[in-house]
């Protein structure tokens, strides 16, 4: 089980216990990051014009995100397959740029709590301009797990080292 | 000594082959016969980053039809670092690059795909870069003119962008 799993399992026990429900909307996810124990928001600015984040933000988002993955884990008592769908969606407005990523599980998890359209919300990302060469960016993001899609994202604000994260891990 | 280990390294080759045969005969995945033109050139660099865990790439040929369905052709290990591959011209070809990813250690393992429509133009050469390291990948192709070596980065297309009978 790897930490994703293990912070998904947590989040289920969690919300069975009646402690937390699932954000429906990218806004409930923002005002409930900074609360929740397994999440935390990311504040940096980049030294980059805005139009240039939020045109990585349009292509990467799409390219990298909109995948269906499978993994298999197989120890001497247990095999599992996990298949997971993930949703980005990519919003640009002349002052901000917003990249949501949304994660269904189609196999090896079973669903708990209401689940929004396009499936439970994983990161949130806000880009606006600071000045002409600079741009604030917002991470919403886990704090435990996903560690190569939040580098991915904070790569492409930065526009250093810009790649597809490997979802399978 | 030396003899008996050279018949064990060879029985062990060649069960690794037969194995690999079994596994890509039953796995449905077929070689893709290459055509002659040789008009893409794939460099791959791929690191898993760890002792422990490997990264296999390869790339599955679809050809796609004229009312946008796909039919896949074969599959190219990418097991080189540059391999010569011919795509028909002139005809929209889906190609499919497949990252797949296993640790020893955790008995774990997955893969993940990045595809993109090509329409090759007929004496024209293209060159994809696919790298894989520290987690992430990338996939770039370039189109370059035959009577010049200037290329150009062809944009990122996917199945949505076809559309039947163009």
């Amino acid at each position: 089980m790897n930490r994703f799993h293990r912070s998904a399992t947590i989040l289920c026990v969690l919300w069975f216990s009646g402690c937390i429900s699932h954000p429906q909307t990218p806004e409930e996810f923002r005002k409930a990051v900074p609360a929740a124990f397994s999440a935390k928001v990311e504040t940096f600015e980049v030294d980059r014009p805005f139009g240039q984040v939020a045109n990585t933000f349009q292509k990467m988002g799409p390219n990298c995100l909109s995948k269906t993955v499978k993994t298999t884990s197989q120890t001497r008592t247990s095999y599992q397959v996990i298949v997971t769908t993930y949703k980005p969606t990519v919003l640009v407005t002349p002052k901000k740029a917003e990249l949501h990523v949304q994660f269904h599980h189609d196999q090896g998890v079973i669903g708990v709590g209401k689940e929004p359209e396009g499936g439970y919300y994983l990161l949130v990302a806000d880009a606006s301009p600071v000045s002409q060469t600079k741009t604030r960016i917002d991470l919403y993001r886990p704090s435990m797990g996903h560690g190569v899609l939040i580098q991915a994202v904070r790569n492409w604000a930065t526009g250093e080292n810009v790649g597809c994260p490997d979802l399978t891990k | 000594m030396k003899r008996q280990i050279k018949r064990i390294s060879a029985a062990a080759s060649l069960l690794a082959l037969l194995t690999a045969a079994f596994v890509a005969g039953c796995s449905g995945l077929k070689s893709y016969q290459n055509t002659p033109d040789n008009n893409l050139r794939v460099r791959t660099a791929a690191d898993s980053g760890s002792w422990f865990s490997t990264v296999r790439t390869a790339v599955d040929i679809h050809g796609v039809t004229v009312d946008c369905q796909t039919e896949y052709e074969g599959t190219v290990q990418l097991n080189r670092p540059t391999i010569d591959v011919g795509i028909p011209p002139n005809r929209w070809s889906r190609l499919v690059f497949v990252f797949a990813s296993s640790s020893f250690l955790a008995n774990r393992s997955g893969s993940i795909t990045y595809e993109t429509l090509l329409k090759p133009r007929s004496g024209y050469q293209y060159e994809a870069k696919v790298t894989y390291k520290d987690d992430m990948y990338n996939v770039a192709v370039h189109e370059t003119h035959p009577s010049s070596s200037v290329s150009r980065e062809l944009a990122h297309q996917d199945l949505r962008a076809c559309h039947p009978n163009q």
